[in-house]
């Protein structure tokens, strides 16, 4: 079969493309100072946004700090919501042991979620077994970096953590052996102007699938 | 985070940094060829962000926007940096046993370096075109968003530059 030539210019073009800008898309890292030095000017600058309420002050009401008083039998309640979560967290671990292995070895990354009325614990899976670190960084962590690691387990290259999420929307990312910034493969990403995937998920009493 | 911000709360655009530090760090040193530079860039850059971010209320967009003043302050990095190069460069031939020398040392690090090497003796505006189509991966709606020019010049702009690292590699690559 004769190759049509025009096929062939575009095939060499693509091959060389890719072997030029393949060493451009290793990652760089920037002096590890470049945040603190960036949030001092930030902090220099003061607040340029007030808060939408008059009595906030400069404090946003997330971080305030607040006394609630709680009574006995509402302690009790709370408390039993929580272990309530853990117990399922636990039992829909035992119950999936041997099959979520399995969907694991097939799959690069799943996760399933636990929810109550409280808390809703989210477990997330990745699978590499070339991977020497594995962490994960969303909005929930502001992006940081060695504050949530999967853990590894004792199938191989299968490495998991389990995160405590309110309700909402929420993105993450995985990050491998410290660089390698990936979206979670098995789930639906969204990809913004930046080109910078990540994934999406929705936590909340009628929603556990990432969107 | 987005919102955190605009309510006050200036120590959770900690967290939009560390979110889109890594993705402006590549293009930033690839476009200038300098960490120290790309240092400098980002830290402006992201301080415009702050100071800008109630323009930028959809956290949708909060990338795209991003990558537009990034963009914005490579060239304008490069503009000052072109006329401080004229002003205390005069000697071409100079120059050119600069780059010669450089390119004979090179040749004995790896492919990378070449890469680099030839990208950064592309005319800024292709270097941009390339990065931000076969480094950033975006489509030409993407970038021709971000950069404010039309998608025929961008075209024609990637191409000059493919072309011109296809010159400048080709001792390099034996294909």
């Amino acid at each position: 079969m004769i190759e049509d030539p025009s096929d062939s210019r575009d095939a060499h073009d693509a091959a060389f493309l890719e072997r030029v800008a393949g060493p451009l898309r290793a990652p760089e890292l920037l002096d590890e100072t470049f945040e603190a030095r960036l949030m001092e000017k930030v902090r220099l600058e003061g607040s340029l946004y007030r808060p939408a309420s008059p009595t906030a002050g400069s404090t946003s009401w997330w971080r305030t700090e607040r006394a609630v008083r709680v009574s006995p039998l509402r302690g009790l309640a709370v408390a039993a919501g929580l272990a309530g979560v853990i117990a399922l967290s636990t039992l829909a671990d035992d119950s999936r042991s041997g099959s979520e292995s399995l969907a694991a070895a097939k799959s690069p990354a799943a996760m399933a979620a636990a929810r109550s009325d409280t808390v809703h614990v989210v477990r997330f899976v990745f699978v590499d077994s070339r991977a020497s670190t594995v962490e994960i960084v969303g909005d929930f962590n502001a992006w940081t970096r060695g504050v949530t690691r999967l853990e590894r387990s004792a199938a191989p290259g299968v490495w998991s953590a389990s995160v405590a999420l309110p309700a909402g929307r929420h993105e993450y990312a995985f990050i491998i052996n410290g660089s390698r910034w990936i979206a979670d493969p098995r789930a639906p990403t969204t990809s913004d102007d930046f080109g910078t995937e990540s994934t999406v998920i929705h936590v909340g009493p009628s929603q556990q699938s990432t969107t | 985070m987005i919102a955190a911000v605009l309510a006050g709360d200036a120590e959770s655009f900690a967290g939009l940094v560390r979110r889109y530090q890594d993705t402006c760090t590549r293009f930033a040193v690839r476009m200038l060829g300098s960490r120290a530079d790309a240092d400098d860039v980002l830290q402006a850059a992201f301080m415009r962000a702050y100071r800008g971010l109630r323009g930028c209320q959809d956290r949708e967009r909060f990338g795209g926007w991003l990558y537009q003043i990034v963009v914005n302050e490579c060239r304008t990095f490069a503009s000052r940096q072109k006329k401080r190069e004229l002003r205390f460069i005069a000697d071409n031939e100079a120059i050119d046993r600069a780059v010669a020398s450089a390119s004979e040392h090179e040749m004995e690090k790896d492919l990378g370096t070449h890469v680099e090497l030839a990208l950064g003796m592309l005319p800024a505006e292709q270097r941009e075109a390339f990065l931000l189509k076969y480094v950033e991966e975006l489509s030409y709606e993407e970038i021709s968003g971000i950069t404010g020019v039309g998608i025929s010049a961008l075209k024609m702009r990637v191409k000059r530059a493919c072309d011109g690292l296809r010159d400048l590699l080709e001792g390099v690559y034996h294909d």
